[in-house]
C-alpha cells in the first residue's frame, strides 16, 4: 500500500537514461570519483605548488629589452630627452594613481615625444613581425629550463614556481609606481627580488615606457587622452593594451603537423609570394597596394618560419636538459621516468607526437611559448577530449597507457598550467580581482558531425581535475541532448566539493548564436571556451573576448542627467528628465547615452587592436592560428578565420531593477515625478528612506522571473546588443556583446553614485547575468528562468550567471537528481551558461577571519575560479552576502 | 470555506512556493490553498486556516510612516496599537499592505482564477520535466477547492505536470473522489491516536478522516501516510501505540514522519488568530528520540521513517 520508495523511483528514474556511455575498453570503464586512487604524485604536485610563493617574472621583459636594445643603438642626445620624458612619465603615472590626471599639454607633449621616437626608429628597421619572431626565438634559445620533482610534463611558463610575468612591450609599464610595493600591496601580493627591481627601474621601464602599445595606442587615437578616461574607470575597461591574448590556439592542427610541418607551410607560403613579387616586380611601381601586400606577406611568412624554427629549437634544449637531468639523478626510477621523458622530446614539438604522453607535453609546449609572446590571460586549451582522444585510444588498444597513468599524466599537466599568475596593477585589480590567469578547457558537447563529443578521456580529465583541485585552468562542460547522464552525474560530484568547477554551457543555445554570427554550422558546433565564459572556434578565430567591458548602469546615470556625470560632459545632450513623458523617451535617451558609450569605447579599443598590429606582432601565436599561415597574415592584422572582439556589459541587473522601478513609481503608480525621483538617487537617498525601501521591498526584480522585469531586461539587453553589433574592428570583424564581468562590477559599483533601483552609492552592480544580490526572493528557479528568458539570439559573446547553493542540499544521488534538474531544466527554457558557487557561508566567514587555514579554498568569482585569500575585501564581502538559497521553507502539516 | 459561487471558479492562495524540494519528489512548485476544516494546535501556517484574505502584521519591520493609516479608507490601521491593525474593523481589503514600503503589512492570500494559477504553475515546467518534479498542492487544505480543483487539476495534466496532493482527509470522500484521476500521488496526513486527542487538539473528530482514507486505501490509491510528530502530543507510548492499530486496521504498513519544527509560533503575533503557542521549546524538539520513535512503530509493524 505505501508505495513511497519505489513510486519515487518511478518518478525520478523515468525521465532519465540509463544507458552507460560507451567506454572502448573491455574493461569496466572509468566513470566517477571513486574509479581512480588518490595518486600520490599528483598530491605532491599540488602541494608543492600551493606551498610556492607567487613571485614576480622578469625573465621574458629582461631578456626582451636585452635583445631590442642591442639592436637599437641610440644617440647620446635622444638618450638625455628620452630620460627627461622617462622622469616625467614616471611622475604622472605616480599622480594618476592619485587620482590627478595629466594635464592637456602634457598629454600633448607626451604624444609628440613618442612619434619622434617612433618615426627615429622607424628608420631602417625591418619589419616588426620578424623582429619580434627574432626576440622569441632569442627569449626560448636563452631562457632557463628547470624541472621540478616528481614532473612528467615539462616546461616553465615562468622563472618562478608559480610566477607572475611582466609585461613592458604591452601595458606592464603600468605597475611602475607601485613596482617597489608589490610584495607588500594589502592585495594579491606579489615577492620581488631587490636586483629585478633595480633591473626594472633601471633598463626595462625606461627602455619601453615610449616604445610599449600603451605609449603608441594614444598616436592612433582621436582622443589622445584615452588613457585618462580609461584610468578612471567610470565608463569602460579596455584590456587589450595588456595583451590581447584571450584565443585557443589550434592544438589540432599543431598535434597533426608538428611545428616542423607548420614551418614547412609557411615556407611554401614564402616561395611563392616570392615568386610573385618577382613577376610584379618588372612592371609595378613600388607603391602599388599589390606589391604592399606582397611585402606583408613575405615579412610575416619569413616571421612564421623562424618562430616555427625557434620552437623545434626550444624543443631540442629539453632533450638535452632532461638527459642531462637524468645522468645526474641518483634514483633510478626518476632516471628512467626522465630518460623516457627526454626521448619524447627527439619527436616533439617537431613532429606529431607518437604517444598520448607526448600529445599532452606537447600541448603545454605550446602554452609555454605563448607566453613568451603574449599576456597570460585567457589562452586557453580548447576540447582537450576531443583532439587528444586520439591519441589515448590509440595507447589504450596497444596497452601501453592505462587510464589511471592518463589520469597521472592530465593532472601533471593541469598543475603545470596552475603556475602562471597575471599581473594586474591595483586599480585593474579592482576590475579583475583573483589572479587568474584563466585558461580554459572545454569539455563535452557536440561533435562538428552532430555527435556527442563526451569519451573516455572527458570523465578522465575531470577526475585528474579532481585529484589536484588548483583553482586553475578553468573546466567548462558543454551540454547537449546526448550529454550522458554517468558523465553530467560526475560534473556534478565534482562540483559539489566545492570549487565551482566545472561550469555549464548550453549548446541548444551557444551554437545557434554562433550560427547567427556568420560562424559555419560545423565550426560553431566546434566552439570552445575562451578563458571564462566567452567562446569562439578552437584555433580558428582570434574572438578578443575579454577586449571590452562597458558600465551599462553609467549609461542611464547619463540618461537621466542629460549627458553629465560628476559635473561634467560625457554624452550627448539627451534632455533633461523633465521632458521624459513616457518610458520611451527615458528609454531613448538611454539608448543614445549608451550608443555613445560603446562607441567611445569601440573607438579606444579599435585603437588599441591596430596598435598592436602595427607595432607588436605575435608571430608564434599567428602560426598557431589557422587562416594566418594560408592567407600570411598576421593574427593581429586579420590573419585568423574568424575575428571578433567581445564587449561586455556590465550592470545588466542594475539597469532592469531601475527601469522597472522608474516605469512602475513614475509613470504607473505616479507617486512621484522622475526629477523628484532623481534627486532623491542623488542624494544617495538620504531624507528619501521610505521611497528606497518601497523600491526595494515591493517593486519587482530581475531574477524574480515577473513579467515586467523580464521584459526590461530584454529591453537592455537587446538595445545592448543592438548596440554593440553595429561596430566592426580593425581585423575587419564584427563586436560581439556579452554579459559577464570578471569583478568589474566592483570595480565599476565602487565609483557609481546610487541608481533607482534602490542600490546606494558604490555598492557592487550585478555580476554578469544574474539579479542584484539578495534580489533572487523567489529561489533559484525563478532567477534561472529571468536568466533563460533573456534573448540569446545576439548575445554572440555569452553571458555568466552565477548560482550560489548551499552543499547540504546537494548531498548523495538526490543532490545530483536536483542539479540535474536546475541544469538541465534551465538549458531547456534556453539558459545559455551557469557556474555555481557550493560552498558553505560558514568557511568563507572563517576563511575570512583565518586566511592561513585556507590556502586552497577556491571559490568561483564571476566566470573564473579563484583563491578566496587572492580577492580584494570587497569581494569577500560580496560572496558572503550573496543570497544564500537556503530554501527555508513551509514545514507543510495540513 | 466559501470560494465565490461563480462559474469561472477562483482559489484563494497564500503563497506559491518554487523549487520545493521537500513536498514530493524532484523540483516542485508548491501552491498553498488557504482555509481548513481542522484547526491543529500546532499548525505550522496558522494564517492557513481561515479561508479569507487575512492582514498581519511585521511589527519589527514597520518604520512607522505612517503610510498605512492614509491608505486604510475604513479607519482600521491604529498607529498606537503595537498590531498596527484594528482587526474588528479591517475588511481586508490590502490597501495599506500596498502602500506599506516595509513589507510590514502583508496581505495573505490572493484570489486566483484557473488559468492565471496555471500559468504559474507552468512556469517552473522544464524543472519539472528534468527533474521529476510537478505541482504539489497543500495548504491549508486544498480539497475544499474541489471546485476549483475539478477546473484546475484537468488542465494542468493537459499539459503532462505531476500532481501531488498534501492532505489532511477532514471532509466527505464526495469532494476528493472526482479530483482522483487528476492526482498522481497523495500525501495523507494522520495526526493524532483516537477520536477525543482529534477533538481535543484539532477542533474535529477523526471518523470523517478514517473514511477518507479507507476509500483511498479501497481504490489503492498511490499514498503515504505522513505523521507530524509533536513532542508530548503523540510520542508516548499509548499514543503510538493506538496510532498504529488504527493504521494497521486500514492496511497501512509504512508511514513517514514529519519533524516539529517550533518556528511557527513565530506567527502568532503577526496574525488575528485564537491559536495559542503550544510552547514547545526548541530543547523540547531536540530532546525527541526519533530513533525511539521509528522503533516503536515497528514494534507494531509499521516502518516507519524520516524524510532524507
Ligand atoms: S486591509 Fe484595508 S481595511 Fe484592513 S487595515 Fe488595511 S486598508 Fe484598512
Ligand atoms: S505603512 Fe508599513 S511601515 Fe509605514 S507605518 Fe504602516 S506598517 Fe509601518
Amino acid at each position: 500500500m505505501n508505495t513511497s520508495p519505489a513510486y519515487q523511483n518511478n518518478i525520478v528514474m523515468g525521465n532519465h537514461d540509463d544507458r552507460p556511455s560507451m567506454g572502448d575498453t573491455t574493461e569496466r570503464p572509468i566513470r566517477t570519483i571513486g574509479d581512480i586512487d588518490e595518486i600520490q604524485r599528483l598530491k605532491r604536485l599540488r602541494g608543492d605548488i600551493l606551498n610556492a610563493p607567487y613571485h614576480l617574472c622578469t625573465q621574458k621583459a629582461s631578456l626582451l629589452t636585452e635583445y631590442m636594445r642591442q639592436r637599437r643603438p641610440i644617440g647620446a642626445f635622444v638618450k638625455l630627452i628620452s630620460a627627461a620624458h622617462f622622469r616625467q612619465f614616471a611622475e604622472t603615472l605616480e599622480n594618476s594613481r592619485r587620482g590627478i590626471p595629466q594635464g592637456r599639454w602634457q598629454v600633448m607633449a607626451g604624444n609628440i615625444l613618442n612619434r619622434v621616437y617612433l618615426k627615429l626608429e622607424q628608420a631602417g628597421r625591418p619589419d616588426p613581425v620578424i623582429e619580434f619572431s627574432r626576440a622569441l626565438e632569442y627569449i626560448l634559445r636563452k631562457m632557463p629550463l628547470t624541472i621540478y620533482d616528481d614532473e612528467l610534463i615539462v616546461g616553465n611558463s615562468s622563472a618562478h614556481r608559480v610566477g607572475a610575468p611582466i609585461h613592458p612591450d604591452l601595458g606592464g609599464l603600468m605597475m611602475l609606481p607601485e613596482i617597489d610595493g608589490l610584495a607588500g600591496r594589502p592585495i594579491n601580493p606579489i615577492q620581488t627580488d631587490p636586483q629585478q627591481v633595480r633591473e626594472l627601474h633601471e633598463n626595462i621601464f625606461p627602455f619601453w615606457f615610449n616604445r610599449s602599445v600603451m605609449a603608441r595606442a594614444p598616436l592612433y587615437s582621436r582622443d589622445p587622452n584615452m588613457f585618462n578616461t580609461l584610468l578612471e574607470g567610470n565608463y569602460y575597461i579596455l584590456t587589450q593594451f595588456a595583451g590581447i591574448s584571450h584565443v585557443t590556439p589550434d592544438y589540432p592542427t599543431l598535434l597533426k603537423l608538428g611545428f616542423n610541418g607548420i614551418r614547412q607551410t609557411a615556407e611554401t607560403g614564402l616561395r611563392e609570394a616570392l615568386e610573385r613579387l618577382a613577376k610584379l616586380k618588372s612592371g609595378a611601381p613600388d607603391s602599388t597596394p599589390a606589391r604592399a601586400s606582397l611585402k606583408n606577406k613575405i615579412a610575416f611568412y619569413k616571421a612564421a618560419v623562424i618562430a616555427a624554427g625557434a620552437a623545434i629549437e626550444y624543443g631540442g634544449r629539453w632533450k638535452s636538459h632532461l638527459e642531462q637531468t637524468a645522468r645526474a639523478t641518483a634514483d633510478p626510477i626518476r632516471k628512467a621516468e626522465l630518460e623516457a621523458m627526454a626521448t619524447m622530446f627527439a619527436n616533439i614539438p617537431a613532429h606529431p607526437p607518437a604517444s598520448f604522453h607526448e600529445a599532452v607535453q606537447m600541448v603545454f609546449m605550446g602554452h609555454v611559448m605563448l607566453h613568451q609572446e603574449n599576456f597570460q590571460h585567457g589562452v586557453s586549451f580548447g576540447r582537450m577530449d576531443q583532439y587528444l582522444y586520439p591519441f589515448y585510444a590509440r595507447d589504450i588498444r596497444s596497452g601501453r597507457l592505462t587510464p589511471e597513468r592518463a589520469v597521472e599524466i592530465l593532472g601533471c599537466f593541469i598543475c603545470k598550467a596552475g603556475e602562471l599568475l597575471p599581473l594586474f596593477f591595483d586599480r585593474a585589480t579592482e576590475y579583475f580581482s583573483g589572479l587568474s590567469s584563466a585558461s580554459g578547457i572545454t569539455l563535452g558537447g557536440t561533435t562538428p558531425d552532430g555527435a556527442s563529443g563526451v569519451n573516455d578521456l572527458s570523465y578522465l580529465i575531470l577526475l585528474a581535475y579532481d585529484q589536484v583541485r588548483l583553482r586553475q585552468p578553468n573546466f567548462h562542460v558543454r551540454m547537449d541532448d546526448n550529454t550522458p547522464r554517468e558523465f553530467r552525474y560526475l560534473c556534478y560530484d565534482v562540483l559539489k566539493k566545492g570549487g565551482g568547477i566545472p561550469a555549464f554551457f548550453n549548446d541548444n543555445t551557444v551554437i545557434p548564436a554562433l550560427v547567427l554570427a556568420d560562424i559555419g554550422e560545423k565550426d560553431a558546433r566546434d566552439y570552445a571556451v575562451v578563458g571564462c565564459v566567452e567562446w569562439g572556434v578552437p584555433g580558428k578565430s582570434f574572438p578578443a573576448a575579454g577586449a571590452v567591458f562597458i558600465n551599462l548602469a553609467m549609461a542611464l546615470h547619463l540618461a537621466l542627467h542629460n549627458g553629465r556625470f560628476a559635473g561634467r560632459r560625457f554624452g550627448p545632450s539627451t534632455g533633461p528628465p523633465e521632458r521624459f513623458s513616457s518610458m520611451d523617451l527615458l528609454l531613448d535617451a538611454f539608448r543614445k547615452q549608451l550608443a555613445n558609450l560603446v562607441e567611445r569605447a569601440v573607438d579606444g579599443n579599435n585603437v588599441i587592436e591596430q596598435t598592436h598590429a602595427n607595432h607588436r606582432p605575435t608571430p608564434l601565436l599567428s602560426i598557431l592560428v589557422d587562416g594566418c599561415v594560408k592567407k600570411g597574415r598576421e593574427i593581429n592584422a586579420g590573419g585568423a578565420r574568424y575575428n571578433s572582439t567581445g564587449c561586455q556589459g556590465v550592470g545588466l541587473a542594475d539597469v532592469v531593477d531601475s527601469l522597472t522601478a522608474i516605469d512602475q513609481v513614475v509613470y504607473q503608480e505616479n507617486r512621484l515625478a522622475l526629477p523628484e525621483c532623481i534627486a532623491a538617487v542623488d542624494a544617495d537617498y538620504k531624507g528619501y528612506e521610505d521611497l528606497r525601501i518601497y523600491i526595494v521591498n515591493k517593486i519587482p526584480k530581475y531574477g524574480e522571473n515577473s513579467d515586467i522585469s523580464d521584459h526590461y531586461a530584454n529591453v537592455v539587453s537587446g538595445i545592448y546588443t543592438d548596440t554593440v553589433r553595429r561596430f566592426s574592428n580593425p581585423r575587419g570583424g564584427p563586436y560581439f556583446a556579452g554579459f559577464w564581468t570578471m569583478t568589474t562590477h566592483m570595480g565599476f559599483g565602487t565609483r557609481m553614485p546610487a541608481l533607482p533601483s534602490g542600490r546606494r552609492a558604490g555598492r557592487a552592480l550585478a555580476n554578469g547575468a544574474s539579479p542584484c544580490d539578495g534580489k533572487d526572493r523567489k529561489g533559484p528557479t525563478a532567477a534561472l528562468s529571468s536568466a533563460a528568458n533573456l534573448d540569446k539570439r545576439f548575445i554572440t559573446n555569452g553571458y555568466a550567471f552565477n548560482q550560489k547553493l548551499n552543499p547540504e542540499y546537494l548531498a548523495g544521488r538526490a543532490g545530483n537528481i536536483l542539479l540535474d534538474g536546475m541544469i538541465t531544466g534551465y538549458f531547456r527554457k534556453g539558459g545559455m551558461q551557469l557556474q555555481f558557487n557550493i560552498t558553505d557561508p560558514s568557511i568563507l566567514l572563517d576563511a575570512r577571519s583565518n586566511p592561513e587555514k585556507y590556502p586552497d579554498l577556491v571559490v568561483r568569482v564571476s566566470g573564473y575560479s579563484a583563491y578566496f585569500n587572492d580577492l580584494t575585501d570587497a569581494m569577500k564581502e560580496e560572496l558572503i552576502n550573496r543570497t544564500l538559497h537556503c530554501m527555508t521553507e513551509r514545514t507543510c502539516c495540513t | 470555506m466559501n470560494p465565490a459561487p461563480s462559474n469561472s471558479p477562483e482559489a484563494v492562495i497564500f503563497d506559491i512556493q518554487r523549487f520545493s524540494i521537500h513536498d514530493g519528489p524532484g523540483i516542485r512548485t508548491t501552491l498553498f490553498f488557504k482555509g481548513c476544516s481542522l484547526n491543529c494546535a500546532w499548525c505550522q501556517n496558522p494564517e492557513s486556516i481561515s479561508g479569507m484574505p487575512e492582514m498581519t502584521f511585521y511589527a519589527e519591520r514597520c518604520i512607522a510612516c505612517g503610510a498605512c493609516a492614509n491608505a486604510c479608507a475604513e479607519g482600521a490601521v491604529s498607529m498606537d496599537s503595537g498590531r498596527r491593525i484594528i482587526w474588528e474593523k479591517c475588511t481586508a481589503c490590502g490597501a495599506c499592505a500596498r502602500e506599506c514600503p516595509a513589507e510590514a503589512l502583508r496581505l495573505v492570500g490572493a484570489t486566483y482564477s484557473v488559468k492565471k494559477l496555471v500559468r504559474e504553475s507552468l512556469r517552473d515546467r522544464e524543472f519539472y520535466e528534468a527533474s521529476g518534479g510537478g505541482v504539489s498542492l497543500s495548504g491549508g487544505e486544498p480539497v475544499l477547492h474541489s471546485r476549483f480543483l475539478a477546473s484546475f487539476l484537468p488542465e494542468l495534466k493537459t499539459h503532462g505536470i505531476h500532481v501531488l496532493l498534501e492532505t489532511a482527509g477532514n471532509y466527505p470522500f464526495t469532494l476528493l473522489n472526482p479530483l482522483l484521476p487528476f492526482i498522481d500521488y497523495i500525501y495523507f496526513d494522520y495526526k493524532l491516536p483516537d477520536d477525543a486527542a482529534y477533538r481535543v487538539h484539532t477542533g474535529k473528530g477523526n471518523q470523517r478522516i478514517l473514511d477518507v482514507l479507507g476509500a483511498l486505501v479501497d481504490q489503492a490509491a498511490s499514498l503515504t501516510v505522513r505523521i507530524p510528530v509533536v513532542p508530548g502530543i503523540n510520542t508516548g507510548f499509548h499514543q503510538i501505540k493506538m496510532m498504529a492499530h488504527t493504521l494497521r486496521a486500514y492496511g497501512i504498513s509504512s508511514v513517514s514522519l514529519l519533524k516539529y519544527n517550533p518556528l511557527w509560533e513565530a506567527k502568532i503575533p503577526r496574525l488575528n488568530t485564537r491559536q495559542n503557542a503550544l510552547g514547545i521549546n526548541m530543547n523540547a524538539v531536540d530532546a525527541v528520540d526519533y530513533e525511539n520513535v521509528i522503533n516503536q512503530y515497528s514494534q507494531y509493524h509499521i516502518k516507519a521513517s524520516l524524510p532524507s
